[in-house]
């Protein structure tokens, strides 16, 4: 049986090679091509959420601020500055990683609930902020009139399936960069804050530099996620910055497993499959899901891939203490 | 001046929230939806009784008693595992009770009335006061009273002081902890139903109305300081002054400058104005 | 009410130093003062040279002090093995976003050693929540050599331990004493008079005597605060 976690030399191992074909054609499994889109966008967004929750320790009330930052900076250039892409996407992922830096900076000098609730203050400081500057970002309405964009090799954003496989690449880049951050030195120091940040810091971690880079992090991947759902929609929703947002990253988290890696990508595909579906048959949706949140929350606390974690590293413990028994019997 | 029922209305939510808080070490987000539910419960007790003093009493009761429920089934598996469990829980309650009241009045919600009775205004020497506001303003006083004699003159008052989740002296006395927790969750929900109640007449009744509330809660909690009543009486008002006074030359921008508020706050105080941890 | 009075401290380099006192006579709040995590209110603090009174702990750990806790206090969730190598990697790279740390030959070369010194490689796999007891408090102190620290400071190390168990980490305590300065705190006095080189002996706060084992055993202060009257027997 192979060893799930032994050393890849690439780092990447056989989930990561799997998973390629498997959103290559998701497009095509998938109820419609938005949707697979759509999956993608909350992935990349879940993922970020991820690594400053599960990996870091830290629950953040307001990350649909990086989501939205990074989507009307993209959009604001696009509509009303006429920039080229590359640039609208640019500014998009940096002005989220701005904003990261600065609530990250003043939230982080609190702890817990408290860090929590000044992420939650500035996420709707923006959302107040947007609605009142209604000249520039359409306020309620969100901001519209996001050009269709035509790209060298005739890709163009206006057909749902070249939007997919635009979103695809940085999708798969990004996971492959986690991949990477988490494996690196940093990505492990961010590991041993979340499980003991004093220890940590007795070990010598500045454990302050650390919380706030991830945080950053976790913001320009969140911001990179609101670009391509800004390019996807053509069309940059208020929602994105409001609290339903901040609510919808951390049903999915929770349902796909905080600290797991697939976990994000999952919990995308099973929340927005499961609306779809449930919308097909009822008009509300946030009952059921509600629902589902909590009976997660109460007996599958781990989420759908800890579950699946949790019983292969069962299985790798039970191996491990069968082998030093016997091992200890060969002795004896 | 007017800022003022507001501000009850605030000191009401906070110290529900703050009590649970304080006990529990639960962050309710659900409170906002309980305040619906109050705010519903009222409207259709009214409408089958059509006593206003039985409904204004009956319905945060009500309300109250789902709360414990609640807390039971839902919230007290989750002790001791970790600390954003309860908090995310409570997060999922707010989905499902805010879409149960879609589902079963509308989605719309319902346009209101001041009760009769309360329509018009009392002069008060230097100013006219609109009748209903200052019941609002004197319910509250009253309940914060008797909430405050709860607290500092009734056992299960000294153990939400004391504010710990297990303590032996409290195991010692004699009280059942587990049926404390329930008791002061309910307290906490029902405090949250009748600010509902109260405001609804002002406000018209919708499934949504809870949920910027709560988080306007939470900062007069987060700034008065978690865990203290002082503090979310002194925070309440204060941020409902705010609110009223913001919001009528800047809009929006109004309710944004609470949040400013809490962030100054957290920064310069340690747990908030009142608070100790 | 003063935790810690007008104490008077120096330590030798190389020094096996041990701490022992009655309870509440200001054992850890020395070391939290020495470790940074509570600043004195009056006096300084010296290392090699260098006053580390401000700092913050985690520069105080990057300047070559470590220390053990008297309540386990590891990381959970993490192997073993991830437990001393984090550690260890605490001192040498922490900003580095892209390398595979499994290519950090030298800093796992390194932990796998301490592992041995630990009696702990079997267990490399295991999480650290999962250790029983005796293996989480070689562990305990395993964490903190990882750092390669030059003043270990250990508080407790046999708290909760069983007699066999504890002779395990007085075994311990003396392979890692070599080339290492260590501060350490205990109750034990079996422990406590085997591998002290010096021993001082704090009484509400304050210094009551200082002295090597045999000194100690000697003085009849000490006896009549602390060794309760009675004249501990020749251990060897």
């Amino acid at each position: 049986m192979k060893d799930f976690n032994r050393a890849a030399r690439w780092t990447i191992d056989w989930p990561f090679w799997v998973s390629i074909p498997i959103f290559l054609i998701l497009p095509f499994v998938a109820p419609y091509t938005a949707l697979a889109t759509n999956i993608l966008v909350f992935g990349i967004f879940a993922m970020a959420y991820n690594l400053l929750l599960g990996y870091t320790g830290l629950l953040s009330f307001g990350h649909g601020s990086f989501f939205g930052l990074g989507a009307y900076a993209t959009g604001l250039l696009l509509v009303k500055a006429n920039a080229p892409l590359g640039l609208a996407m640019l500014a998009g992922v940096l002005t989220a990683t701005l904003g990261g830096l600065v609530i990250g900076y003043i939230s982080l000098k609190r702890r817990d609930v408290y860090f929590a609730m000044i992420t939650l203050a500035f996420s709707q400081l923006l959302f107040f902020l947007t609605l009142q500057l209604k000249d520039l970002t359409g306020g309620d309405n969100g901001l519209a009139g996001v050009p269709i964009l035509h790209l060298p090799f005739s890709i163009n954003l206006g057909k749902p399936l070249h939007t997919y496989y635009f979103t695809f690449v940085f999708f798969i880049l990004s996971v492959y960069a986690v991949r990477r951050l988490l494996n690196s030195p940093f990505g492990k120091a961010m590991q041993a804050i979340r499980e003991n940040e004093n220890r940590a810091i007795s070990c010598g971690f500045n454990a302050k530099r650390v919380k706030l880079i991830s945080f950053m992090i976790s913001g320009m991947f969140s911001g990179l996620a609101g670009v391509l759902y800004c390019l996807h929609l053509r069309f940059v929703p208020i929602e994105t910055l409001s609290i339903t947002t901040n609510g919808e990253v951390i049903f999915i988290s929770i349902i796909g497993g905080l600290g797991t890696f697939w976990g994000p990508m999952v919990g995308s595909a099973t929340f927005l499959i499961l609306i779809d579906l449930i919308n097909k048959v009822l008009a509300r949706w946030e009952i059921v899901v509600g629902l589902i949140f909590i009976l997660f929350i109460l007996f599958l606390n781990r989420g759908i891939c800890g579950l699946i974690e949790s019983v292969m590293a069962g299985r790798k413990q039970r191996l491990a203490v069968a082998s030093t028994q016997q091992a200890k019997g060969d002795e004896s | 001046m007017i800022g003022l029922s507001l501000g009850v209305i605030y000191v009401l939510m906070a110290s529900g929230l703050s009590i649970i808080f304080g006990l529990l070490r639960v962050v309710n987000f659900a409170h906002g939806t309980f305040y619906m539910l109050g705010a519903y419960s009222f409207f259709y007790i009214l409408s089958l009784i059509g006593h206003f003093w039985i409904a204004l009493i009956l319905g945060p009761i009500v309300i109250g008693l789902v709360g414990m429920l609640v807390e039971m089934v839902t919230i007290r598996p989750l002790y001791g595992t970790n600390e954003i469990n309860p908090l995310l829980l409570t997060l999922g309650l707010t989905y499902v009770f805010v879409d149960l009241i879609r589902i079963a009045f509308g989605l719309a919600g319902e346009p209101t009335s001041i009760p009769a009775g309360f329509t018009g205004a009392v002069n008060l020497g230097f100013m006219f006061f609109p009748k209903y506001r200052l019941f609002v303003i004197i319910i509250g006083a009253l309940v914060m009273v008797l909430v405050w004699l709860f607290i500092n003159k009734t056992n299960i008052g000294m153990v939400v002081r004391a504010g710990t989740k297990d303590s032996e002296m409290v195991q010692m006395l004699g009280i059942n902890l587990r049926r404390v927790w329930t008791i002061v969750f309910g307290i906490g929900i029902a405090l949250a139903a009748l600010a509902g109640a109260l405001h609804a007449p002002i406000t018209g009744i919708m499934p949504e109305m809870g949920i910027h509330t709560v988080i306007e809660a939470f900062v007069v909690v987060v700034v008065g300081g978690m865990g203290s009543l002082t503090g979310s009486v002194v925070a309440g008002l204060l941020v409902g002054e705010i609110i009223s006074i913001t919001t009528l030359y800047y809009g929006q921008a109004g309710n944004a400058s609470v949040f400013a508020l809490m962030v100054i706050v957290l920064l310069t105080t340690k747990y908030g104005l009142f608070g100790e941890e | 009410m003063t935790a810690v009075d007008h104490v008077d401290f120096q330590v030798d380099e190389g020094e096996l130093r041990t701490i022992i006192g009655p309870n509440g006579a200001g054992k850890t709040t020395f070391f939290n003062m020495i470790a940074g995590t509570l600043p004195p209110t009056q006096g300084e603090i010296w290392f090699k040279g260098e006053n580390i009174t401000s700092l913050s702990p985690y520069m105080i750990s990057q300047r070559g002090i470590a220390r053990s806790y008297q309540i386990i206090n590891l990381f959970p969730n993490l192997t073993v093995f991830e437990n001393i190598r984090v550690a260890s990697q605490s001192r040498k790279v922490i900003f580095n976003f892209w390398k595979d740390v499994k290519g950090l030959e030298e800093i796992n070369r390194k932990a796998a050693q301490i592992l041995e010194t630990l009696r702990l490689t079997e267990r490399r796999e295991t999480l650290a929540a999962n250790l029983p007891y005796g293996e989480q408090r070689h562990l305990e102190i395993g964490i903190a050599l990882a750092t390669e620290p030059q003043l270990l400071l250990m508080d407790e190390p046999t708290a909760g331990l069983t007699p066999d168990e504890t002779v395990r980490i007085m075994e311990l305590i003396k392979t890692i004493s070599k080339g290492l300065t260590i501060i350490l705190v205990a109750h034990d006095m079996d422990v406590v008079m085997r591998v002290s080189d010096k021993i001082t002996v704090l009484h509400q706060g304050k210094v009551l005597a200082e002295g090597s084992p045999g000194e100690i055993r000697k003085n009849e202060e000490v006896h009549r605060v602390y060794l309760g009257g009675q004249h501990y027997g020749d251990a060897t």
